[in-house]
């Protein structure tokens, strides 16, 4: 049963750009928010503990947490550093449990009831791993955690207290803990549940509690048990452990779709420029699935426009296929009569995106004609090369002229790139 | 001021506990003492395995790369305070 167990959740505060302040000092103590590599075109992937104490919040646009907080900082993001540094912290927790379940980026459970053997066992645990982590990661990078008999309640108590915390809710501490938070403090309760319990005049665990497993059913069907549980403090789910390690530590389940959008620098009604934008995601998305060995049967395009409109339309081959320059022609064929200057609205672009699903291990088959198969010939050479030198060895002639925008922690491979201006550090 | 550069640098470094800690950087005929080692991660570039060092001196952030299949130092990243 779950009240045997002893679990601890662990969560990073402010990941991304805790990171960000471990390594660069200048950061620390001021807000800041990691963004994408547009920032004046982007979202906060993170805000910094300073810039949530001022309003600002995860998943508003730079535009909006300036005008909140004009001393913010906007710093991009560089996921091949917070991947390594997940890594690092993954694998101390490893030192601690075999039973570690990667639930997020930012986020584990350890499941230590062997290792810890009681609630005082586990709490020597978690400062031991907090001490492990302020000695190979740095100070900046903290951790909440939460000790309880379950994941559910685990989750609970480490989000009740941060940043930095440690919360220890024993098997007959949950029902306490339980009713000093709030329904939505809970994983699994999110607004649409919230106001569904709301209508039923539940606003607190108590009430939930209280109020008959039957009624819970008819209104939410299997989820109302679950809802019933919960609100005893009950989670019976187990600690899901990587049967497969990735390159990150991160289990490697069997993916469901390949998928590339991108921003467009400036909204456009340039057909030219979102043809080749579309072209090197279709390539992006290609290189991907045959680096797994996959192909997709089906193709899936998106476009948003400027207005925040968008359109999707997805299409369903005979063959399946993992050629980027099939995937763009059946992309644009898709999308080319929703074009600005096809619509009755006219709006720009702003982003295309293009993903590819029904995935199969099954190859495409050899062109017909000489010149297909002449360039199907060329794909493993190409791909030889990419697996050597990493994405972004070579590229279409036709997208000569086409910027993605870098991320910090993929620097432009050659000095010449326009990006790359020389400047002069601040010198004492 | 936030930059992304990727200019060959030299760089001085010491040995301890089994780990590299850069002491001193020479860039624009300039050189620069680094004070702290504030992160040390990797990254894969295809099958290459490079290490990226945050770095500061008392004005400046840099964040430095160690390709070492060719122990090259490239100053991949700047910030200066103010």
């Amino acid at each position: 049963m779950s009240t045997d167990r002893i679990i601890i959740h662990i969560d990073m505060n402010s990941f991304f750009a805790s990171v960000e302040q471990q390594a660069n000092p200048f950061l620390r103590g001021k807000p800041i928010a990691i963004t994408g590599k547009d920032q004046k075109r982007s979202v906060v992937t993170t805000a910094s503990i300073e810039a949530k104490r001022l309003g600002v919040k995860t998943a508003m646009s730079t535009w909006e947490a300036k005008h909140i907080c004009p001393s913010l900082i906007l710093y991009p993001g560089d996921p091949h550093k917070y991947a390594s540094v997940m890594e690092r912290f993954n694998a101390i927790y490893q030192d601690f449990t075999s039973r570690v379940e990667i639930f997020s980026v930012d986020e584990s459970f350890l499941d230590v009831t062997e290792e810890a053997g009681d609630y005082f066992g586990a709490t020597f645990i978690a400062q031991t791993i907090r001490e492990r982590l302020r000695e190979e990661l740095g100070e900046h990078i903290t951790a909440s955690m939460g000790i309880a008999p379950n994941k559910l309640m685990a989750k609970l108590a480490g989000e009740s207290v941060k940043p930095n915390g440690l919360t220890i809710a024993r098997p007959q501490d949950v029902i306490a803990l339980l009713d000093r938070s709030e329904l939505q403090d809970l994983c699994g309760i999110g607004p649409r549940i919230y106001q569904r319990l709301s209508n039923l005049g539940i606003e607190t665990f108590k009430q939930l509690r209280e109020f008959p497993l039957e009624g819970l059913q008819a209104e939410f069907k299997s989820y109302g048990v679950w809802l019933h549980a919960a609100a005893h403090g009950h989670d019976s789910s187990y600690i899901i452990s990587p049967t497969k390690k990735g390159v990150r530590g991160v289990s490697e389940e069997e993916p469901k779709s390949y998928g590339h959008s991108y921003t467009l620098p400036h909204d456009t009604h340039d057909t030219l420029a979102i043809k080749r934008y579309l072209l090197g995601l279709a390539d992006k998305v290609a290189w991907r699935m045959r680096r797994d060995d996959y192909s997709a049967k089906r193709i899936t395009t998106h476009i948003r426009f400027g207005d925040f409109t968008s359109v999707t339309e997805q299409r369903t081959l005979n063959e399946p296929t993992a050629d980027g320059l099939t995937l763009f022609q059946i992309a644009w064929s898709m999308v080319n009569h929703l074009m600005p200057t096809s619509r009755s609205n006219d709006q720009p672009v702003r982003l295309v995106g293009l993903s590819a699903s029904q995935l199969t291990h099954d190859r495409q088959q050899q062109p017909l004609f000489k010149k297909e198969q002449k360039v199907h010939s060329v794909l493993p050479a190409l791909d030889a090369l990419q697996h050597r030198y990493g994405s972004g060895i070579w590229t279409r002639a036709s997208l000569a002229k086409t910027h993605f925008k870098k991320r910090s922690g993929a620097c432009p491979t050659t000095p010449h790139d326009a990006d790359c201006q020389h400047s002069r550090a601040k010198r004492r | 001021m936030h930059e992304l550069l990727n200019d060959p640098v030299d760089v001085v470094v010491s040995f301890k506990d089994n780990r590299v800690f850069p002491r001193t950087m020479r860039w624009n005929q300039h050189d620069y003492n680094i004070n702290q080692v504030n992160l040390v991660h990797s990254a894969h570039e295809g099958q290459k395995r490079v290490f990226f060092f945050s770095v500061s001196d008392t004005s400046n952030y840099f964040k430095l790369k160690l390709d070492p299949e060719i122990l090259e130092w490239r100053l991949v990243e700047l910030y200066t305070d103010g």
